[in-house]
């Protein structure tokens, strides 16, 4: 299989080939702390939000408003090594320390700013630090961290808050025929209420025209991205997970400009797509491994992944919880709101009848086995994580789904997003070494099955 | 000093000792049991169906083995142990299973349930919405609803108004008993203990609500004219936290010279404290969960759609209850207890400590995984607090 692909050329200064596309989606988002920074100074809102899947983002961005996100500027505490302080102010507030990390780091931040700082940014907040949030807005996708820790915010900011509504189900009783229809009257409700409150706290009307000029945007950013995860499935894999981690806020959570975005993700496509047609791989070393990634990354320690390129370790797919949904045709749809609904919840609900069909209740599960057999994995890394339940709760259910029904082997690494004295990368390295042997075994088992890869 | 148990306590204490035991003899029986996990399927509806609703719980002296195959070290202990019993076999005399989105992890445990246990048949996972807002509501509503069909098709029968109405009364009797129960420690010394308080409340969730009914009318009986009463100890003190339902937390804290009054546990009042309101129909039962059940998984503030949020009128109105419960039993100190990686109370443990600081109610916060042997360790500092109340 993959041991046959051509090898990309080999740059001696880099072993993971970077996308160039890559970089101006990865400033977009750097852009956009700048401009927050930039829109508090001036006396104008600015929005904490958590990620929503687009229910909010959209609305927030048609009346213009500036937004960061504390998940994604947790990751930058990690990546520059300046969460540690943050974490203990947490600590020293009585937060317990098995909460998410994201959440303790940003609890920390707030904390500094207005119990040590009087409201100041932190001096040792990378990236000139979040503006101090007029609004914060929760979600209730996924974890229960998401609106838990905005509501303990309350505890430093008096900026208001609003939790977003999404249903969050089980396989089977997700596709009983007559949900759909309240669900999306719950959602349109929930955003009517939403927009309402947004009018009533800024004192102006929802631009309509823009909001219907967003969703459309987002359709298309997530196709997209869409069309990309679909190129990524060649072999050699012509992406690495780190360029997609890198460049994914814009459609995650749509950040900067989203015109801009779109054309930039049409740069990438075309550049994968390139990539593709010359058989050209996302690292600089023969792709001897197919692995996917699941599901959150060690932010402070991504330099590992240079060392299994080395190797000939390809992440080619990654995250399935940061990609955007397989596209759904809104045509029939006229009302914005409802659009909007349709967008976010597909999110959730687009894996169901796939997992019943596969008899497998764990939609997460269901989710990877696709991904194994699309991308012809050779192998999983999986990674717990001490202080993400949400990402770490199903994972067992993967490992065991994958190998019982595909030989698909799995690295289990223990780890975390934010706290790296509990990931050892010597020890990792060491145990991958070892795992390259079980992935050479469990190739010859599935050929002998028939299947493919 | 020994008390001596009275009837009503002694047949409470071999429910609470083997759970499964009236079960089994009513399955034998003929009656269907339904097992669920958390407080937020609507037990009414399992009753007035003609099922028996028996609340899942994990065991904290069993080691977990089984679970480890299917779930992470890094989740929930009460959740794990709970799908390891269920991989050992121990909950086979159930006829189905019932979760809810109380939180995250908690959904998906039915999923697992699913995936790896298989057995029983009927299984049903109800989503939660995660705030108080009236389209939740209604949402919620809709979500009884389709577990209401489900259940149908499995008891092979209708659900009328009136055996709903029946069984919310009979529920409703059940809290209101609770209630007097829980007066009952009212007086110093209280009436009865701590433990004895569980035990009634672990059998109450082991029995037929209306066997449970008789139980407590019995117990409330008994206790009200018990004569050796419990010791008069140095402290009342409040628990707070999420699951607890074995008794050696309060024991420890009961020897470390403390009377636990009262708690907002959600084996203790927080299936009891409100009763559901008529008309007694779906809309009723979703307003009762997902509002008037005091929980941290709900997300509620002072005012909806406030335009500035208030620090101090938002505790007000996360925890009033509480204050109440400080107030009516004379509460002098607060545990805050939880189980590792619950966010759901994690995120909540400052805020409230603040709370109470501002009641003049000293807090302790202690942290454990579900298991006898972990509370080992929290000895100390439990004394240690209780020392600084006297
Ligand atoms: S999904 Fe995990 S990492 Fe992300 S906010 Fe929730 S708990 Fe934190
Ligand atoms: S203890 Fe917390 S995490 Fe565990 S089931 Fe209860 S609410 Fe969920």
């Amino acid at each position: 299989m993959s041991e046959t692909a051509t090898p990309a050329k080999t740059d001696q200064k880099r072993a993971i080939n970077r996308l160039k596309s890559m970089y101006p989606l990865r400033n977009l988002v750097q852009q956009d702390y700048i401009d927050t920074l930039n829109a508090s100074n001036e006396g104008k809102p600015t929005v904490w939000a958590m990620l929503n899947y687009w229910e909010g983002d959209l609305p927030l961005k048609a009346m213009g408003l500036n937004i960061v996100y504390p998940e994604n500027y947790s990751t930058l505490l990690a990546s520059t090594g300046s969460a540690e302080s943050f974490l203990d102010a947490s600590d020293s507030d009585g937060y317990p320390t098995h909460l998410c990390g994201y959440g303790r780091s940003t609890i920390g931040y707030s904390y500094r700013m207005m119990k040590d700082l009087n409201g100041r940014i932190p001096p040792e907040a990378p990236l000139g630090g979040m503006a101090k949030p007029t609004l914060l807005l929760g979600s209730g996708i996924i974890c229960d961290a998401r609106f838990k820790w905005f509501q303990a915010l309350g505890r430093y900011f008096d900026a208001p808050q609003w939790v977003l509504e999404m249903p969050m189900m089980g396989t089977a009783e997700g596709t009983e025929p007559d949900l759909e229809g309240y669900q999306i009257k719950f959602l349109v409700r929930e955003l009517q209420a939403f927009i309402a409150f947004l009018e009533k706290l800024l004192g102006r009307k929802m631009d309509w025209a823009r909001l219907e000029e967003l969703i459309d945007l987002a359709v298309k950013i997530h196709e997209t991205n869409w069309q990309i995860s679909e190129l990524r499935k060649s072999i050699p894999g012509p992406m690495h997970s780190t360029d997609f981690w890198s460049s994914m806020p814009p459609s995650l959570f749509f950040a900067g400009d989203m015109a801009t975005a779109l054309k930039l993700y049409q740069d990438m496509l075309a550049e994968v797509q390139e990539r593709v047609n010359n058989k050209i791989a996302g690292i600089n070393y023969p792709e001897k491994y197919r692995i996917v990634f699941s599901e959150l990354p060690p932010w402070h320690s991504l330099k590992f992944f240079d060392s299994l390129a080395e190797k000939g370790w390809n992440f080619v797919f990654e995250s399935r919880g940061y990609h955007a949904p397989r596209p759904l045709d809104f045509s029939h749809v006229s009302d914005p709101l409802e659009k909007l609904a349709r967008l976010s919840r597909n999110f959730i609900f687009s894996i169901h009848p796939c997992a019943l069909e596969d008899g497998i209740a764990n939609p997460v599960a269901e989710v990877y086995l696709q991904t194994a057999r699309e991308f012809k994995a050779d192998g999983f890394f999986l990674h717990p994580l001490i202080s993400c339940r949400a990402a770490s709760a199903g994972l067992r259910s993967v490992q065991d789904f994958l190998m019982k029904r595909l030989n698909v082997p799995t690295l289990w690494v223990e780890g975390d997003i934010i706290d790296k004295r509990v990931f050892n990368p010597q020890e990792t390295l060491a145990r991958a070494e070892a795992f390259e042997q079980t992935m050479e075994h469990y190739r010859k088992v599935r050929k002998a099955q028939g299947l493919d890869w | 000093m020994v008390i001596a148990m009275t009837k009503g306590l002694s047949l409470a204490r071999g429910v609470y000792q083997d759970r499964g035991l009236r079960m089994r003899e009513l399955r034998k029986s003929g009656k269907k049991i339904i097992g669920y996990i958390c407080l937020y399927p609507p037990v009414e509806i399992i009753t007035a169906l003609g099922m028996i609703p028996f609340r899942i719980f994990g065991d904290m002296n069993e080691t977990i083995t089984a679970a480890d195959q299917v779930s992470t070290t890094l989740v929930c202990p009460f959740l794990r142990s709970i799908i390891d019993l269920a991989l050992k076999g121990k909950f086979n005399f159930l006829d189905g299973v019932v979760g809810a989105h109380t939180c995250d992890i908690g959904a998906g445990l039915i999923l697992q349930w699913r995936d790896f246990v298989k057995s029983p048949n009927f299984s049903h996972l109800l989503d939660v919405p995660h705030t108080d807002h009236a389209p939740a509501v209604d949402y919620f509503e809709g979500q009884i609803n389709s577990f209401k069909r489900h259940l149908e098709e499995f008891a092979g029968q209708q659900l009328t108004d009136d055996k709903l109405a029946k069984a919310i009364e009979l529920h409703n009797t059940q809290r209101k008993l609770v209630r007097q129960l829980y007066d009952l420690r009212k007086p110093d010394p209280p009436l009865l203990t701590s433990m004895e308080n569980l035990e009634v409340l672990v059998a109450l969730f082991s029995l037929p609500v209306d066997e449970g009914n008789e139980l407590l009318e019995n117990v409330i009986a008994d206790v009200q004219e018990r004569k050796d009463k419990p010791d008069k100890k140095k402290a009342r003190l409040l628990v707070w936290g999420p699951v607890f339902d074995n008794t050696s937390l309060y024991e420890l804290i009961e020897s470390a010279g403390a009377s636990v009054v009262v708690d907002d546990t959600c084996v203790g009042t927080r299936a009891f404290w409100a009763d559901v309101k008529p008309p007694y129909d779906l809309h009723s039962l979703a307003q009762h969960y997902l509002v008037d059940i005091k929980c941290p998984r709900t997300y509620r503030q002072a005012q909806p759609a406030e335009l500035k949020k208030n620090y101090d009128k938002d505790l007000e109105s996360r925890f009033d209850y509480i204050k109440k419960a400080v107030t009516d039993w004379k509460v002098k100190g607060a545990i805050l207890q939880s189980v590792k990686y619950c966010d759901t109370h994690g995120y909540e443990v400052p805020n409230l400590r603040h709370y109470l600081d501002g009641l003049g109610i000293p807090s302790l916060y202690i942290e454990h995984d579900y298991s006898e042997r972990s509370l080992a360790p929290i000895k100390t500092r439990v004394e240690a607090f209780v020392e600084t109340l006297g």
